[in-house]
């Protein structure tokens, strides 16, 4: 008896050992099979060149940029020319050593026509790399930058190997091969791409000796291959969702703040709203508390004050925006309606609860006298003939750094500019705030441009979107960061079974 | 008899013609077009003329419809905007795996269903027929989708004896397939079954009571050979109409049962196209479905010729 129970138990141990090592994440399809493992491509292949590629400078906890493959960095008053140090030793994991090279090559490549890049229009600030020595790099700048290291930041900005690459800045490069904790071993985008430990990464070698991405499309499907055990995690469980996992001791679920935000747009040009007073009294009606539980749930969620910097920004200014009934009966007075409004808001099925936060929106507005007559728009061509033409309309925008989301959508001459706003000041504070070197200083500069955004912006933005995921309780080491800041490397897998 | 094949043949022809005008139509009513609906915000400067320029949208509208035509018609289905790629190199395989889930559950479903209406036709209302009919009724009034997940719960999540999603790399071979479709046949077939078994038994109902099985009665023929020789010949007949139908309609079915499994089909395929809104790929598998529907009916009627002598002689 005792002999077959220790029997059993090794023939449990011997046939796990090989499962039980391996991390299955699911890889979401998101450019249908024609994913890309060269990270700049318009079809990046997210989930694996997030393992196999490492960046210059990562997202520290406190979300300034930290160390990764540049050691440290300074620039020069004028902030036009940055000096990256980068930590000695590395190599790829075809054995290749990581110099200032492979910097100059991956950063040019960005701006290549032929590739056409999204990292393109925001990296063509880059004039041209200097390779000062091996392990000095000098990034010198077409215009002052004082946060360019957020630039180079992004979860698409890797490093890639020069001499592998052919060192041709137009061509595409699909080698896989990079300085992250896992290599490349089988490519699938269809079916189960695989990757193994790289023994030689940096930061020591990662927590689990396999990881597999296998492509699942629907969200439903990813539901299912999670509760039977054939993946690990999941990412963006819908609210319905939730609950599958949320009491069940074979799963964690956890919900973590991201820089999304679906809002209600005014076009600052347009009758009535060109008067700020009436843009600022339908925005002081909105609970914007009540209005989040509504929508997205009560732990889908937290609260902002129409400026779009989200909670994890290093640059998001500490507002308050109670809900104001008298307040905005009084400023709607002054711009000469005394009696209320009544508005049209054009609103689709274009982002998660878009037509519900429209609703909502419309019963809070009542108690100050605002009627918002809904009218529904077709999603399709909604982008194309609302978006951007009518005075009052819905729009969804996924998760930007301060400085982006400020100079895509507020400059008066960005192409993304919905509420047409127009404000020389708020251009130059854009541009002063680029300027400062001083990190306290320039907080205070993005700060009061958000402030501006509260006073007398066009915008709506009542919340920023958590995202929910779940994975089997057998993980370690995941911790509550958005999904591009997850680190792989540190996730253990342990327990017996497949 | 030849010219009567003929005109089916035709009709059918006739058929799939006016769907593709339907389908092509619909798609220029929507407001914009393939690429501002497929590119949404980015709908603007040289993305937009690019893929102006490759979907050809610059030219009359007739003269892409006279084109997708003639393209579809040779297997050319254009240019998916989301994948990147022609759309005839991506559909052909999916197809194949749906073919397989079809087929194997046509194949196992039609033998069964026939052979158990009859078992409850010739039972009818003993035991055997009660259960098989409330089962029937059963599996006809769930849907798929409810079958599918009640499955997946007790034999992928619980018992864990097969894969609750379809998990396999592009050109998998048949064996590699088969363990992925135990459960969404079992899903196909139960509607299946349920329909065509009904249909079977009340025809061989109806053909036991008629006159000629009576007198074969009273003649002393064994009741064995009159099931046998007058009994499903003539119950077959009516039940092949109802086939032909229930095949067309596990085209519907297999879209939702390939969702639930993540089965790597064209039902899939197409979910995942109008979610994308790449229109050329939703236009081609949209068609492909239509010339299965009405081939599928063509082959029922022509069958329903083979089988019964007098639709022949009436020249229908």
């Amino acid at each position: 008896m005792k002999k077959s129970l220790l029997l059993s138990a090794a023939i449990a141990v011997a046939s796990t050992a090989a499962t039980a090592e391996t991390l299955r994440i699911p890889h979401e399809l998101g450019y249908g099979g024609s994913e890309s493992i060269d990270p700049i491509s318009p079809q990046r292949f997210y989930e694996a060149i997030q393992n196999v590629y490492s960046r210059l400078v990562r997202q520290g906890d406190d979300g300034r940029p930290s160390a990764d493959l540049a050691l440290s960095w300074e620039a020069t008053p004028d902030a036009k020319e940055w000096t990256f140090k980068l930590r000695p030793g590395v190599t790829f994991h075809n054995g290749n050593e990581f110099t200032a090279e492979d910097v100059a090559f991956s950063l040019m490549r960005t701006q290549s026509e032929t590739i056409d890049s999204p990292t393109k229009g925001v990296m063509e600030i880059i004039d041209h790399v200097e390779v000062v020595d091996p392990l000095t790099a000098k990034v010198v700048l077409k215009q002052t930058h004082a946060d360019f290291p957020l630039l180079v930041m992004d979860y698409r900005i890797k490093m890639l190997d020069a001499e592998t690459c052919g060192g041709d800045l137009d061509a595409l490069c699909e080698s896989g091969v990079g300085t992250g904790p896992f290599q490349l071993t089988g490519y699938d985008p269809l079916g189960t791409t695989t990757l193994d430990r790289f023994d030689n990464y940096y930061g020591g070698a990662a927590g689990v000796e396999k990881m597999e991405l296998i492509a699942i499309a629907d969200q439903d499907a990813r539901v299912a291959a999670l509760q039977a055990g054939q993946i690990d995690f999941i990412y963006a469980l819908s609210a319905e969702q939730v609950p599958l996992f949320k009491n069940n001791p074979n799963f964690t679920v956890q919900s973590v703040p991201t820089g999304r935000w679906v809002g209600l747009v005014m076009n600052t040009t347009l009758e009535p709203f060109n008067d700020p007073r009436v843009r600022k009294a339908i925005r002081m009606t909105a609970d914007r508390d009540a209005l989040g539980k509504l929508v997205y749930g009560k732990d889908g969620f937290i609260t902002s004050c129409d400026h779009p910097v989200w909670s994890g920004d290093q640059y998001r200014a500490e507002i308050e925006c109670p809900r104001d009934i008298e307040g905005a009966k009084a400023l709607l007075a002054e711009a000469g309606y005394p009696n209320g409004l009544t508005v049209e808001l054009f609103v689709s099925d274009i982002s998660e609860g878009a037509v519900k936060m429209a609703e909502v929106l419309q019963n809070q507005a009542k108690d100050a006298g605002i009627t918002i007559e809904l009218v529904q728009a077709p999603s399709d061509g909604y982008w194309g003939d609302v978006w951007m033409k009518e005075a009052f309309f819905a729009t969804g925008w996924s998760q930007r750094p301060a400085d982006q989301i400020l100079n895509e959508a507020y400059r008066s001459t960005a192409a993304w500019n919905e509420t047409a706003w127009n404000s020389a000041d708020f251009d130059a504070g854009l541009d002063a705030a680029r300027g400062e070197l001083d990190f306290d200083k320039r907080k205070a500069l993005y700060g009061n441009l958000q402030k501006e955004l509260w006073e007398n912006g066009g915008s709506f933005i009542p919340v920023h979107l958590n995202t929910v995921r779940a994975f089997s309780s057998k993980l370690g080491g995941i911790q509550p960061v958005e999904d591009f800041s997850i680190r792989y490397e540190d996730v253990t897998k342990s327990g017996s079974g497949s | 008899m030849i010219a009567l094949i003929f005109r089916r043949f035709g009709f059918a022809a006739f058929t799939i013609a006016f769907v593709s005008v339907v389908m092509f139509a619909a798609v220029e009513a929507l407001p914009g077009n393939v690429c501002t609906s497929f590119l949404q915000r980015f709908a603007q400067g040289p993305r937009l003329e690019r893929c102006i320029e490759q979907q050809g949208l610059d030219r009359p509208a007739l003269v892409r419809y006279g084109e997708w035509v003639a393209g579809a018609a040779k297997g050319d289905f254009g240019y998916s905007l989301k994948k990147r790629k022609p759309i005839n190199e991506l559909i052909w395989e999916r197809f194949r795996n749906t073919a397989l889930l079809g087929g194997i559950a046509a194949l196992l479903a039609i033998p069964l269903a026939i052979f158990l209406g009859i078992v409850a036709g010739v039972r009818r209302d003993r035991p055997a027929d009660l259960t098989l009919s409330s089962a029937a009724m059963l599996a006809m009034t769930i849907p798929e989708f409810v079958t599918a997940t009640a499955l997946i719960y007790i034999f992928a999540v619980t018992l864990q004896w097969f894969p609750a999603v379809t998990i396999v790399s592009p050109g998998a071979s048949l064996a590699q397939m088969l363990p992925n479709i135990v459960l969404p046949v079992i899903v196909l077939s139960a509607v299946l079954v349920a329909h065509i078994m009904r249909m079977m038994r009340a025809s061989v109902i109806d053909v036991m009571a008629s006159d000629y099985v009576q007198m074969a009665r009273l003649k002393g023929v064994p009741e064995r050979q009159i099931i046998r020789k007058h009994v499903v010949p003539n119950a077959m007949i009516p039940a092949l109409n109802v086939i032909a139908l229930t095949i067309a309609w596990l085209l519907a079915g297999v879209v939702v049962v390939e969702k639930v499994f993540n089965y790597p089909g064209l039902g899939t395929l197409m979910i995942q196209a109008i979610y994308d809104r790449d229109l050329p790929m939703v236009q081609a598998i949209a068609l492909i479905f239509s010339v299965i529907y009405v081939g599928v009916n063509l082959l029922a009627d022509l069958a329903a010729l083979a089988l019964d002598p007098r639709l022949r002689r009436k020249g229908h």
